[in-house]
């Protein structure tokens, strides 16, 4: 579980907190979107979660994170990645190898997984993700879809509770990025691991996440589950967060008096929708 | 092609122990320098590349051996003029320009520095830089922080250059013209991209940092690698081989 209480920090140098008054509880086997404007607060947000913020960046924290109940003031980083695990945004400068194998080995190693160990979850991480075949490829010669998933391979082999992705699909065609959110549904229903993704693309957060934070310069505009984001489009559209087509369309009809029922935020929603639109017609 | 790079394989050099290679380049590099046989030196140029050969590395080894030659062509012609000994071969006005002693010796010095230089380079293109290093820190016990540094120098050549060309793209874009033939102009106009290329790569060394610290980089010791590499029989034989060898060129 993941506890933010009144927590706010500024950056060494910073004008305003990045973080401001945060409080927010994430529940085990959540799966939550954040999404925001730039400079929200939103890779902030996840570096609070895996103690960077208070120890690798420096500036004023108040208040207090707590991730399965130990206080990220009081431990290091290495000790909560044992917990926690993020994919940051970068997806080229995170690497550590050259070669893909060695990248998701090279957290295992530092962690003193015993060698037997290594050899099994390296097999079953390379399986899960479906890139067997890249075992032995060196890492810039990858697409940027194929680097995404050894970077979450990397993650998910030290076996963390919590996966924090800060815009994996920032530098991913529509396809890949679709590719890269089936497989985040698939860690949290079937894995049961807490999914934090920071995501721009309102589509894809409405289409699989449960829970969505809206951020807006370092505190919380709007959190509520996925469903509730048509009633509050408004909120979103301040942010210059572009609501789902689908939602703007059942506004539209509503408006023209020809829909009553709940706004839909998904592909799915939008086609029963009109079906119900037309066989009213 | 990268005359440094990793060229996988599996011939007999390739499956040699990291360490064993290691060592083996730089005794064969001493065996050319102890030598003061100009025939040995150049036939252990020869066999050099008879050897890349075994392992499909002979192409690559002639070009290497002719871009060596030219750095052996210009510490041949220094060399030259400065050792003076031995029977005058040059003279103009009574000034002695180029002995017999200097001729050899200048000879000598520019073969040894391609005999000595060429397994060296040739280490690279049978070894990948992280095995190299693996190997250095589960045997060796060589800290792992000095070998993250070297792998992860080497990884970050190519990225550089591949963020310096975007950098100079995004110029080009907007008429800034480097493929003037001046060199000062050139040099000019890309000395300013040095600047938002040193600022990108800190950021990226940034990032890199993090991820690896919040990896447990730091929890890591000399037996966390999981990458075993054991000695066989034939790293034995070849460093017999490699010591035979230097005993030969002492003596002859």
């Amino acid at each position: 579980m993941i506890q933010f209480n009144e927590c706010s920090f500024r950056y060494q140098g910073g004008s305003h907190n990045a973080l401001d008054g945060i409080s927010l509880t994430i529940e085990d086997g959540a799966f939550v979107g954040v999404t925001g404007a730039s400079g929200a607060g939103k890779s902030t947000l996840t570096y609070a979660v895996n103690g960077l913020i208070p120890h690798h960046f420096s500036g004023d924290f108040y208040g207090s994170v707590l991730v399965n109940g130990l206080d990220t003031v009081e431990v290091k980083p290495e000790e909560l990645s044992r917990f926690v695990g993020e994919v940051f945004q970068d997806i080229d400068s995170q690497m550590v190898s050259s070669v893909v194998e060695d990248e998701i080995l090279f957290g295992m190693e530092n962690f003193g997984v015993p060698h037997e160990e290594i050899g099994r979850r390296l097999q079953q991480t390379l399986s899960l993700l479906g890139i067997e075949e890249l075992r032995r490829r060196q890492i810039n010669s990858l697409s940027g879809g194929q680097k995404q998933k050894v970077a979450i391979a990397a993650i998910l082999a030290m076996r963390p509770d919590v996966i924090l992705l800060d815009e994996p699909t920032g530098e991913l065609d529509p396809e890949s990025s679709v590719m890269i959110f089936e497989l985040l549904k698939t860690l949290n229903r079937e894995f049961h691991k807490t999914v934090v993704v920071v995501e721009q693309k309102i589509m894809l957060l409405c289409s699989y996440v449960d829970r969505i934070i809206l951020m807006e310069n370092g505190h919380i505009a709007f959190d509520g589950p996925t469903a509730a984001v048509a009633g509050e489009a408004d909120l979103f559209r301040a942010q210059g967060i572009n609501i789902p087509r689908v939602t703007e369309l059942g506004e539209k009809l509503t408006g023209m008096g020809l829909y009553h029922g709940a706004l839909p935020l998904t592909l799915d929603g939008g086609e029963k929708m009109v079906r119900e639109v037309l066989a009213d017609a | 092609m990268n005359l440094l790079q990793y060229q996988p394989g599996n011939s007999f050099l390739h499956r040699l122990n990291p360490i064993t290679k290691l060592a083996a380049a730089f005794l064969y590099g001493a065996a050319c320098i102890i030598s003061g046989n100009l025939f040995l030196v150049t036939a252990l140029i020869i066999l050099m590349i008879l050897i890349a050969a075994t392992a499909g590395l002979g192409g690559r080894a002639l070009r290497l051996t002719r871009n060596l030659l030219i750095l052996g062509a210009l510490m041949f012609i220094i060399q030259l003029f400065f050792v003076r000994s031995g029977d005058p071969l040059l003279v103009t006005g009574g000034f002695v320009w180029v002995t017999t002693g200097g001729l050899v010796s200048a000879l000598l010095l520019s073969l040894r520095v391609v005999a000595a230089m060429l397994p060296l380079m040739l280490l690279f293109a049978i070894t990948e830089i992280s095995d190299l290093c693996g190997a250095l820190v589960k045997k060796l016990h060589v800290p792992y922080r000095y070998a993250f540094i070297v792998t992860t120098a080497f990884r970050f050549v190519p990225l550089f250059t591949s963020e310096f060309h975007d950098i100079e793209d995004a110029q080009r874009a907007r008429g800034v013209e480097y493929d003037t033939r001046n060199i000062v102009k050139k040099v000019q106009l890309v000395a300013p991209l040095f600047v938002p290329l040193l600022t990108s790569s800190l950021r990226k060394v940034d990032a890199g940092a993090i991820s690896a610290e919040v990896r447990g980089f730091n929890l890591r010791t000399y037996n966390s690698g999981y990458q075993q590499y054991p000695f066989h029989l034939a790293d034995g034989a070849a460093v017999v081989l490699l010591v035979a060898l230097i005993v030969v060129s002492a003596v002859l």
